[in-house]
């Protein structure tokens, strides 16, 4: 076995969203631009999103640490990028971007929560003051299509702008799990304890739109697990995934497609807090 | 058993497969552990003790200079070897009937690691040829080398001890020493040889003995320590000489070499090793065990001391943890080790077998703090 350094880890994180961020320039660029829909700048959106964070990142590298830095918070911004909905404001984007980063690197220090999650909720948050909330892309919002499962494998299910590729995603994990590094088990746990409850809300109510959600895949592989924020003992991750996967079923009836990033933000605050707790006593 | 795991190769360590011999040093040094005054010129005789240590040569006391050892610097005796090889008074050797008389000899020899290994009523005994050190050879050196003293021995340890379940282990991957075991392997019926896979910490106690199925109401030896009871018990020889590993990806091909004990590194670096950089790091006892030494002039061959590795120097610095827990994971000990690193605590459970640095992303020295001085 071969030791890693946070570096290659993070290189070869990065590494395994190109699929997803090709797949999200061919489903929300080039399908839409091929309808007439949008202007061919608008196919690489994702690029730009991707391009202004790591620039946020960079620029706040070279005033607060004199040099650029290869750490998670590159992975961080990346992933931030690829989950934002397809209408964000690009100027809405750029401007809360750089003020939540700031605010919550610094925050990083006295407190733990996860700071993907948290950046990701501010924005679109504030994002709907000024735009529509909505995941549609231009393309769903104006046809409806009848898709095979397949076709919702490869990601043609409403999501972020490069998250949507469950089948990318999954390859990716298969990748990861032989990763000595990675928190395999909470992945595992949060789709277990998702699944299994909107199983059984089908079951009910034959309703199965819960069933298929590829922001849940996608944050549980790459956000949920991210090591800063986790927990490694082998029991406490398998609780913190089982946690994440309920509160997540509960709260996709608020809204579908943010319930894992609220759910894993307050897990990965509550566990601060309990850690803090704990220190105290 | 707590999963092992191989720790990856340095395609750039290439070990020369033979033993080389420096058994004549210009100098040899003894440690003065207790304050104790010595006149310059006062002939020291080849065997003589200076407590735990011995003069692995005879000469003038000619000075003093100071090494690292025990993590601190220790002022050690200069003897200028007359290359006379000069004894006060031979040893005879003294029949052993029993384990008791088998440990008194030990003593006698000052062999205590060995005398430590030596449980009462065992049931087995294990002699591993297993360097856990990825980038040593001494065990496996000792044994292709002297094999037929080693089997010979391993055979009179079971007729002093009176046991017969001999296990010669040999990892999988010394073709070598299979070879050479097996030709006059016949000729002792009551030694098992078993392969043992190339994984990291496998000749532990506790592990071999599980990987052997057997109880761990054993001793187990390395094939050094054996070749170390031959020399005393069988031929009633001090051990005044040991095998040491020179290797790293900073010098050009690495050496498993005879030396004298007490001989400064230094003046073996200078005879065998061609650095292949300036700028190169040392450490002793290993590179996963071992400590980084400040530099070549403070190391002296002592009976605790067997490998040094020389490696360009790293430019990794230390990083922030990022949790990954992978320090806790890869523990065959099962330590919070991150926890522990945290707290400033030291664990008494730590075997300081490095793991814990070597898969650490961030660099950190987390076997100094967790492992604290404790001993293996």
């Amino acid at each position: 076995m071969k030791s890693k350094s946070t570096k290659s880890l993070v290189l070869e994180m990065s590494f395994l969203l190109i699929p997803l961020i090709l797949y999200g320039i061919f489903k929300n660029g080039y399908l839409v631009y091929e309808k007439g829909l949008i202007s061919f700048y608008v196919v690489f959106k994702v690029f730009y999103l991707i391009l202004i964070a790591l620039s946020i990142k960079f620029i706040f590298d070279l005033i607060f640490k004199h040099k650029i830095i290869i750490d998670y918070d590159l992975l961080y911004v990346i992933l931030i990028a690829m989950i934002m909905p397809y209408n964000i404001n690009l100027i809405v984007y750029t401007i809360t971007f750089l003020i939540t980063y700031i605010i919550t690197t610094l925050l990083e220090k006295k407190f733990t929560f996860n700071k993907v999650c948290l950046i990701y909720l501010i924005i679109i948050l504030i994002n709907s003051l000024f735009t529509k909330f909505t995941f549609l892309n231009i393309l769903d919002e104006r046809f409806s299509y009848n898709f095979s499962f397949f076709d919702l494998l490869m990601g043609r299910v409403v999501g972020g702008i490069a998250s949507t590729s469950i089948f990318f995603t999954l390859l990716a994990y298969l990748y990861l799990i032989y990763n000595f590094y990675y928190k395999k088990d909470i992945p595992l746990f949060i789709n277990l304890a998702y699944l299994s409850l909107a199983f059984i809300y089908y079951l009910i109510t034959k309703n199965n739109e819960l069933l298929l959600n590829s922001e849940v895949i996608f944050a549980s592989v790459f956000i949920c697990p991210l090591p800063k924020y986790s927990p490694y003992k082998p029991g406490r991750a398998i609780l913190y995934g089982l946690f994440i996967g309920i509160l997540t079923f509960l709260l996709t009836f608020i809204d579908k497609y943010i319930a894992i990033y609220l759910a894993t933000f307050s897990i990965s605050l509550l566990l601060n807090i309990k850690l803090k707790t704990k220190k105290n006593v | 058993m707590h999963s092992l795991i191989k720790i990856a190769d340095n395609k750039n360590v290439f070990i020369v497969n033979d033993i080389y011999e420096f058994i004549d040093p210009k100098n040899i040094y003894i440690p003065i552990l207790k304050s104790s005054s010595f006149n310059k010129n006062t002939y020291i005789y080849k065997n003589t003790y200076f407590n735990d240590f011995i003069a692995s040569a005879s000469g003038f006391i000619s000075g003093s200079k100071k090494f690292f050892l025990y993590n601190q610097l220790i002022p050690c005796l200069k003897i200028t070897n007359d290359f006379k090889e000069n004894v006060h008074k031979n040893t005879r050797i003294k029949k052993v009937n029993n384990i008791d008389e088998l440990k008194q000899v030990l003593l006698k020899y000052k062999l205590n690691n060995i005398y430590d290994k030596l449980s009462n009523n065992p049931d087995n005994i294990i002699v591993t040829c297993v360097d856990e050190e990825a980038y040593s050879a001494r065990e496996f050196m000792c044994l292709s080398k002297n094999y037929d003293e080693i089997l010979q021995t391993m055979d009179y340890l079971s007729k002093i001890i009176k046991i017969n379940n001999l296990y010669l282990a040999i990892k999988s991957t010394n073709a070598k020493s299979i070879k050479n075991v097996k030709s006059i392997i016949g000729t002792y019926p009551n030694i098992k040889t078993v392969l043992l896979p190339d994984k990291y910490l496998i000749s532990y106690k506790d592990n071999i003995c599980e990987f052997l199925n057997v109880k761990a109401n054993s001793i187990v030896l390395t094939t050094n320590e054996v070749y170390d009871i031959y020399q005393s018990v069988i031929k009633g020889k001090e051990i005044v000489e040991k095998l040491i590993t020179i290797s790293g990806d900073g010098i050009a091909k690495s050496y498993v070499i005879r030396v004298k004990l007490g001989t400064a590194l230094k003046e073996v670096v200078d005879k065998f090793i061609e650095f292949n950089t300036d700028n190169y790091e040392v450490y002793v006892n290993g590179y996963l065990q071992g400590e980084k030494a400040q530099s070549i002039d403070e190391l002296l061959i002592t009976k605790d001391t067997d490998t040094f590795i020389i490696n360009e120097k790293s430019t990794l610095k230390e990083e922030e943890c990022i949790n990954c827990g992978a320090c806790f994971k890869i523990c065959p000990f099962d330590i919070n080790v991150k926890k522990c690193y945290f707290e400033n605590r030291q664990s008494l459970k730590c075997i300081r077998c490095g793991l814990c640095n070597y898969i650490c992303p961030a660099h950190l020295n987390l076997k100094k703090v967790v492992g604290g001085q404790n001993e293996k």
